[in-house]
């Protein structure tokens, strides 16, 4: 009888556990990653540029980046959970006032990083430079408009 | 004999030819003018200002609304509707609000129209900006009044700010300096007016140019807007050219991240219209400028 006691404690404690660990990741440690993914995207974005440019050769490293840049591209949409929009970040509150709009831009942007993978793929240049600088609008528009100045 | 109608039918070709090519060299002088005003109507930043901040606005039918330390502004339409916008105006109405700050009464405008630095476009831009924009479809849109507090209201204060902060002066080419340098200076100085944003103001709003383009703590969105010197701290001293012609064309900072705020704007509606000369040519020209604040 005891035995079964502790056992269904034991048992409701462990639940309670993980049910915490998986449940709350804490806010500081969410925005810490958006900002690692962000930065990520620019460092594959600056290193393809090089290449793409000509400013360096590597020109076999170009579809490394752009396989990273759609990927990342495709996690975009859950980098911004709810109460992460105070504390050390730059991510302005009206993207959770007007979630339509800015899943949007969410959206444009994973389509765009796949469009530049694609083009690069498909040893396009044409379409490479194109698509290069979709993606570039696709980071602009959502920073001037979702992004803090500094202050 | 039989020369002569020969002669006559020849020299009367000649004459219509003469003509056509007068008819046609006007007409290509015309189309060359617009197509150079639409061009400086983009190097200008007009379209940024002077169009609304919302989805689906009519480029330069007016409404933005700027919010400045001073109070908020409401930029006008610059459409050639005669009720709303500039219809009607004459090049030198236009050329004295854009080189003097003036509108055709007489009054001052406001300087959050950065007429102090338009005040250095040459004749045949003015001419050719206004040439464009009175070919654009006219849109009839009012735009709101200004909303500022009781001692700004008069804009006759702004004779007394002119006074003291305001010297139009015609741009000067640097002889002892190359082309492309002096192509950047005036893009930068006068029609791109980078330091409206780039250089700090004193408390009257007037621009410091002791410390021009070394970074303002106070921009136009109330953020901060970094130094475009040669500083390797506070400005451009890291940047190679080709960094800089990257960034007038896409937006994107050397460290792949991308540029956002008020500058966004700057390079959809103007550095990225521009050509490569001209970008290539701000680009020389920023280099040019000695940091201020690093050895
Ligand atoms: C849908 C909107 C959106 C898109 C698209 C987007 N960003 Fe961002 N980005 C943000 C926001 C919001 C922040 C501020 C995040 C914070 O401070 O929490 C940010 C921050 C950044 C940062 C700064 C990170 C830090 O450490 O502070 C970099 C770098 C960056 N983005 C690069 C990019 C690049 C490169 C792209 C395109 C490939 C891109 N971003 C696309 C919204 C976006
Ligand atoms: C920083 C924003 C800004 C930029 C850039 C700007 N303007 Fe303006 N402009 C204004 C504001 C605000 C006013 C109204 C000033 C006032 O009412 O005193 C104005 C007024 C004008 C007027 C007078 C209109 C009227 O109805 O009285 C003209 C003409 C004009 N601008 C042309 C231009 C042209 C051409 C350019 C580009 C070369 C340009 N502006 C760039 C903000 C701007
Ligand atoms: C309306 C205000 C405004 C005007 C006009 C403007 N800028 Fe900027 N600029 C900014 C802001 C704000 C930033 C910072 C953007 C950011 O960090 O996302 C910036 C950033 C830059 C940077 C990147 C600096 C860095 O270290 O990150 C360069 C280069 C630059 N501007 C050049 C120019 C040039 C050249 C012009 C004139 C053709 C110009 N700007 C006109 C507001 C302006």
């Amino acid at each position: 009888m005891r035995q079964a006691r502790l056992t269904v404690l034991l048992t409701l404690g462990m639940l309670a556990f993980t049910g915490n660990s998986t449940a709350a990741t804490a806010p500081t440690d969410a925005i810490k990653y958006r900002k690692a993914v962000m930065s990520a995207m620019a460092a594959h974005t600056s290193a393809f540029s090089l290449i793409n440019f000509g400013r360096v050769e590597h020109q076999d490293h170009l579809i490394a980046h752009v396989d990273a840049l759609a990927a990342l591209g495709t996690q975009l949409k859950v980098l911004f959970p709810a109460g992460t929009g105070t504390g050390d970040t730059d991510a302005l509150p009206l993207i959770w006032q007007e979630p339509e709009k800015f899943g949007q831009l969410v959206t444009a942007s994973e389509k765009s990083t796949a469009e530049l993978r694609a083009a690069v793929a498909a040893g396009d240049k044409a379409a490479t430079m194109k698509a290069f600088k979709a993606v570039g609008d696709s980071c602009k528009g959502c920073h001037d408009r979702y992004r803090k100045e500094d202050d | 004999m039989a020369a002569r109608p020969g002669l006559a039918a020849g020299s009367r070709t000649c004459v219509a030819l003469l003509l056509c090519l007068v008819a046609s060299a006007v007409a290509a002088a015309s189309a060359e003018q617009l197509a150079r005003g639409r061009y400086l109507v983009h190097a200008g930043g007009c379209i940024s200002c002077h169009t609304a901040d919302r989805d689906g606005a009519i480029p330069l039918a007016g409404g933005r609304r700027l919010e400045t330390p001073f109070g908020i502004f409401y930029a006008p339409n610059l459409t050639p509707d005669r009720k709303t916008g500039i219809g009607g105006w004459s090049d030198t109405d236009f050329s004295a609000a854009l080189r003097h700050g003036r509108a055709p009464d007489g009054s001052p405008y406001y300087p959050v129209f950065p007429y102090p630095a338009y005040a250095g476009i040459s004749d045949a831009d003015v001419a050719a900006m206004a040439a464009w924009l009175r070919s654009i479809p006219p849109v009839h849109n009012p735009v709101p009044a200004h909303e500022l507090p009781w001692y700004l209201r008069s804009r006759w204060l702004m004779l007394g700010w002119n006074l003291l902060f305001f010297d139009p002066q015609p741009f000067q080419a640097d002889p002892a300096r190359d082309k492309d340098w002096n192509r950047g200076a005036y893009l930068v100085r006068h029609l791109g007016h980078c330091g409206e944003c780039h250089t700090p103001r004193n408390l009257f709003g007037a621009r410091d140019d002791s410390r021009e383009l070394a970074g303002n703590a106070a921009g136009p969105d109330g953020g901060k807007v970094p130094g475009i010197r040669q500083d390797r701290e506070q400005g451009l001293g890291r940047w190679t050219l080709d960094d800089m012609l990257l960034f007038l064309e896409l937006g994107m900072l050397p460290n792949g991240d991308f540029a956002g705020s008020s500058m966004s704007a700057v390079i959809d509606d103007n550095t990225s219209q521009l050509t490569g000369d001209d970008r290539r040519a701000i680009a020389v020209y920023l280099q040019s400028l000695a940091p201020l604040d690093s050895p």
